[in-house]
């Protein structure tokens, strides 16, 4: 009854490390949801396969409780996906990159390469004023 | 480095898997098939070697290799299709598995919702995104996975830390010092004697009498649900009213444009 505990967790934990590589690699948003809706399957696996270890129906509760919350996830993803799909024709995960810090080295699609940070489009550049004050004029500047 | 080399049956199929998994991802030219379906099936049969089953059942294990394995190769080809489409369609596959496996936990009712829920409201609406947004079946950024060594390596490092953790727990279990195993295999259901003490690892009693015993039915399921966690169920409620209510609000206007 309770000798297949240990595959069930093993094929629970492979599903979801499937899921999170297809997570990180793939560049579709909606093949993303789906990735993250195979490492929910891998924990429903888990639950399960303890339920029945343990004799008791928590473990079907708490899987229905998973099922509702990847429901909600699946509506609201999909309105976003929309959303974000109107804007640039394009479901490419990557042209939203620029939603994060402008300074920040962003991973590029080729292996071990890092892109220099790009100025984001449309944004007015502002000139340097001049140098930066050292601490010398800075000193200089809090006596007068 | 020999603690390494002793988990040489753990690690080695793992290895065997992840790259499997990094050769058959989507990306520039062509992919090594062959090579990549040797190394995992192979990895597959090694790991099966390791974490086989005790057969009780014939019928049973069987039923739960079937499963399993349908799971887990239909998973692996869901990552790794370059069309969306079909990886929505692989996906599918990998829900009736998964819903395979919730029959063996006796889980009946929980393997029909799965089935309705999944494969008949999810599966359906990613795909009639996919129409509405993609048309053209594979683009440039299907055909190219982003960062495939990180994530593989990432990968195989999580797998490899997961199942060492479960070996290492159902290794200790049984062998103690200076008595012979029961079981040439350890057995993970004993738990270690210090972690007994711990009121979350305990099996419930099970009581032997079938009408008493109502795990697997619909009757144990509702009895749980709505007493034990019914202010859990109002809190999924609300949480599924906002969602809905988000989703709409969310949703572009057909005044905005449509797709």
């Amino acid at each position: 009854m309770t000798a297949q505990l240990e595959s069930q967790l093993v094929v629970g934990a492979i599903l979801f490390v499937l899921g999170a590589i297809g997570f990180l690699t793939r560049r579709n948003l909606i093949l993303m949801m789906l990735s993250a809706e195979l490492m929910l399957h891998g924990v429903a696996v888990n639950l399960t396969a303890f339920g029945r270890y343990h004799g008791n129906a928590s473990g079907q509760v708490f899987t229905i409780f998973v099922l509702t919350i990847a429901a909600c996830e699946a509506g609201l993803s999909l309105a976003l996906i929309l959303g974000l799909y109107q804007r640039r024709k394009s479901l490419d995960v990557h042209l939203w990159g620029n939603l994060g810090e402008p300074n920040l080295p962003q991973m590029s699609v080729d292996d071990g390469m890092r892109m220099e940070p790009q100025h984001p489009q449309g944004m007015p550049v502002l000139t340097p004023a001049g140098a930066m004050p050292t601490s010398a004029s800075a000193a200089a500047s809090n006596k007068i | 480095m020999n603690s390494l080399l002793e988990q040489i049956h753990l690690l080695a199929p793992l290895a065997l898997g992840i790259i499997a998994v990094w050769m058959l991802l989507p990306r520039e030219g062509a992919r090594p098939w062959i090579l990549a379906s040797l190394c995992g099936l192979s990895a597959v049969l090694w790991l099966t070697k390791n974490f086989l089953p005790p057969a009780e059942d014939w019928v049973q294990t069987g039923m739960f290799y079937a499963f399993a394995a349908g799971a887990v190769l239909s998973g692996v080809m869901m990552i790794t299709e370059s069309n969306p489409v079909y990886a929505a369609l692989w996906f599918a596959m990998v829900t009736l598995s998964v819903c395979g496996l919730f029959l063996i936990n006796a889980a009946p009712f929980l393997a029909a919702a799965t089935v309705v829920v999944y494969a008949g409201a999810i599966v359906v609406t990613f795909l009639f995104v996919i129409m509405l947004a993609q048309q053209g079946g594979a683009t440039g950024y299907d055909r190219k996975a982003f960062q495939p060594t990180l994530a593989s390596i990432a990968g195989f490092m999580l797998l490899a830390c997961l199942l060492f953790t479960l070996q290492e727990w159902g290794g200790k279990a049984v062998v103690v010092e200076g008595e012979e195993p029961k079981t040439p295999r350890p057995q993970f259901v004993l738990p270690p004697a210090h972690m007994v003490t711990n009121p979350l690892s305990h099996p419930m009693p099970r009581s032997d009498r079938p009408d008493q015993n109502d795990l697997g039915t619909l009757q144990g399921v509702g009895r749980s649900l709505f007493g034990d966690y019914l202010f859990a169920v109002e809190l999924a409620g609300t949480v599924l009213l906002i969602a809905t209510i988000g989703a709409i609000a969310l949703s572009p206007r057909r005044s905005q444009g449509t797709l």
